[in-house]
């Protein structure tokens, strides 16, 4: 995938251009707001990942432009202003995602590719496949190599974003965000016993599991080779 | 006090413009009152002019001239007590009559009275020192006589100068004491200034604990002050909290990522098998996650202990969110071998305002808590009740409790009663909640959890713990 870096910073853009590149992606990078705008007009990009503060041009202020101009490329927000307040503002201004620096690499993967995935029309598919797993997302109904699997709602919303984003990695706090709507840190493995208890029903009696940990990152949901 | 800082201070120049105005209102009535003293005198002496000259004329009716002889004989001999002068010319030839020399020349006898001037040589000797313009009536008598009366103005100069010299005391001792209330406000209100400006000079130095002196009289002084000292508490919280937040970052950051260092360090000291690399760069990211964990938690802290009006505070119904966080750590505590039971009263929606995310984070901290620290088989309860006048939501277990006179200290920053049993926590989580708590209005406390409160009523575990958040309804 294309992706455009408007990073001012250059040690974070060199770093974040090689993670990306090494993770097979195609990156361009911007230094400044203006310059990052006129690229992205050039257009052709699958995301862009804007800083919010820039000289030249507040980052708010391309991400509205590109709005403006009826551009929808998903852009992932970096800010090193995390307060839910400026989250609030940065996703009012346009943003499809919200990063605060700090962050892990892992996760700025996770969610960009997530990001990507959203923007493309299999969204409203509502039959999913994963191999030999099978998630209907109107009869509400799961089955693998045609056994039917019993799930509570809150382990079908699991499976059907982890199905939904099959073959990425997600983390855990996309998943907190995501299935359960929380904007939190929790400082324990919450999500790892969910996750566990969802690995147990529906890769348990198979031989080939398609629910993976990747570690220090996330989960991953995938078809084996 | 010196003087010139007294004439600059802004009561004192109030005071003597107010002092100067009332001076020349005072001045104002008091002239007015002289003058009318003087008009009324003046007044009363025509009146007693002309009453006389009546009186005279019916005495000449009735009796002629011979009785108006008699008449004037006796106010002569009684002049001593009117201040009076008379003139009789009669009309018949005959000597004139009164202790007036001669007739004025520009006097006319026109029945009025008109101010004249009486010369000392017209007088009688002993009253020539009545000489001046005086009120004078000169008659027409049937007979061809005139008839001349004349009043003395001394009783009624004494009178006015009498008048006079009462409004220049008057307004002497009036303009006085205006100056001295002004100076004595002036310098009473400046001595409560300096005051003030003394200790906000202190605090300036750097004596953050120094508070103004509030007097007993609840005045505006005292109000403006008492609003000052709580201001000064405030600021003196918002900086010892800082401080505590930047000693707690040096003491807790600092440490793991001396350790972070030093293993890099070490690993770099000889060449390493590619195997031991990755593990330690693996172990190195994991440490850094948790580094970033303890900063994001310590800002959290930070953002609700400063009271930031979020954006997300809106209305919440506390029972889906505490069924939520129920469902969601259900599973976890499955895990530890405790049971979590979410007990929600059964008649609807409880709603407060609040920022959903801070809450939850809240509650999911209270019930790791809980999670880490009871014994498998114990059971954590989280509990939502409606009372009177509050909602009270309540996590509540049977482990080990925490003793009554440790609960204030759990809630700072980084402490951990029990380091070895609880090495992961970072010691942030009831920090959190209290700042949470702070930030939603609502009140925390911690007890020991009472004993017929368990589910089953079988443990004899410990006292329990039960921690609760008091939303207040407004």
């Amino acid at each position: 995938m294309r992706m455009l870096v408007i990073e001012d910073d250059r040690d974070a853009a060199s770093y974040l251009a090689k993670g990306l590149s090494e993770s097979g992606h195609t990156v361009d990078h911007a230094a400044d707001g203006e310059q990052g705008l006129q690229m992205a007009l050039g257009g052709g990009y699958d995301a862009l990942v804007v800083d919010r503060m820039l000289p030249g041009r507040d980052g708010l202020s391309v991400i509205a432009m590109l709005r403006a101009g009826g551009d929808h490329t998903p852009v992932l927000i970096l800010s090193a202003l995390g307060e839910v307040n400026e989250r609030v503002a940065g996703l009012r201004a346009g943003g499809d995602d919200y990063l605060t620096k700090p962050y892990a690499f892992s996760e700025l993967l996770a969610r960009l590719e997530a990001l990507v995935r959203r923007g493309q029309p299999d969204q409203v598919e509502t039959l999913l496949h994963v191999a030999d797993l099978e998630l209907d997302v109107l009869k509400r109904t799961v089955q693998r190599a045609g056994r039917p699997i019993r799930l509570k709602p809150r382990e079908f919303r699991l499976l059907e974003y982890l199905m939904r984003h099959a073959g990425q990695v997600v983390t855990r706090t996309m998943l907190l965000e995501q299935v359960w709507d929380y904007h939190f840190d929790p400082q324990t493995n919450v999500i790892d016993v969910h996750i566990s208890r969802l690995r147990t029903v529906i890769d348990r009696d198979f031989d080939t599991p398609l629910l993976h940990t990747v570690r220090g990152a996330g989960y991953c949901l995938r078809a084996p080779d | 006090m010196r003087p010139t800082r007294l004439f600059r201070t802004t009561a004192l120049r109030l005071s003597l413009l107010y002092a100067l105005l009332f001076s020349l209102l005072s001045a104002a009535a008091l002239g007015f009152m002289y003058w009318s003293t003087g008009h009324y005198i003046d007044a009363q002496i025509r009146t007693g002019l002309d009453s006389e000259a009546h009186g005279l004329l019916r005495a000449y009716e009735r009796g002629g001239p011979a009785a108006l002889r008699g008449a004037l004989q006796r106010r002569l001999a009684n002049i001593a007590h009117t201040g009076r002068h008379y003139l009789y010319v009669p009309g018949d030839g005959r000597a004139p009559l009164g202790d007036l020399r001669r007739w004025p020349a520009d006097v006319v006898p026109d029945h009025r009275v008109h101010n004249r001037w009486v010369d000392a040589s017209l007088l009688p000797a002993r009253d020539s020192d009545d000489a001046d313009y005086l009120p004078v009536l000169a008659l027409r008598l049937p007979d061809g006589g005139r008839l001349l009366i004349a009043q003395s103005m001394k009783d009624a100069e004494d009178m006015r100068d009498y008048v006079f010299a009462t409004v220049i005391v008057t307004l002497g001792v009036t303009v006085v004491i205006a100056l001295l209330l002004g100076v004595l406000m002036g310098r009473s209100v400046l001595r409560r200034i300096d005051a003030v400006n003394a200790t906000a000079g202190e605090i300036m130095g750097g004596d953050l604990s120094r508070r103004l002196p509030v007097g007993r009289r609840g005045d505006e002084f005292d109000e403006l002050a008492l609003r000052l000292n709580a201001m000064l508490e405030r600021i003196e919280q918002l900086l010892v909290a800082m401080r505590e937040v930047t000693d707690n970052v040096a003491h807790d950051l600092r440490s793991p990522l001396n350790r972070l260092r030093n293993r890099l360090e070490v690993i770099l000291l000889e060449p390493r098998s590619e195997a031991e690399y990755r593990q330690t760069m693996e172990q190195t990211i994991a440490d850094a996650d948790q580094l970033l964990k303890t900063f994001n938690a310590l800002l959290d802290i930070a953002q609700a202990e400063a009271g930031v009006q979020r954006e997300e505070c809106a209305a919440l119904d506390l029972t889906a969110l505490a069924r939520d966080m129920g469902e969601l750590y259900e599973a976890v505590a499955d895990e530890a071998g405790l049971s979590l039971r979410v007990v929600l009263p059964g008649d609807g929606p409880l709603t407060v305002r609040a920022d959903r995310h801070l809450l939850a984070q809240a509650i999911g901290n209270l019930l790791e808590n809980a999670i880490a620290h009871v014994p498998r088989g114990g059971h954590v309860s989280l509990e939502l009740t409606r009372r009177e006048d509050a909602v009270v939501l309540a996590v509540a277990d049977d482990g080990p409790g925490i003793p009554a006179e440790a609960r204030e200290r759990v809630l700072s920053r980084f402490v951990r009663l029990d380091p070895v049993r609880n090495a992961r926590g970072n010691g942030l989580g009831l920090s959190l909640v209290r700042a949470a708590a702070l930030f939603h209005g609502a009140e925390l406390r911690l007890s020991d959890n009472p004993r017929e409160a368990h589910a089953d009523g079988h443990s004899n575990r410990g006292p329990g713990l039960r921690v609760e958040l008091v939303f207040k309804r407004s």
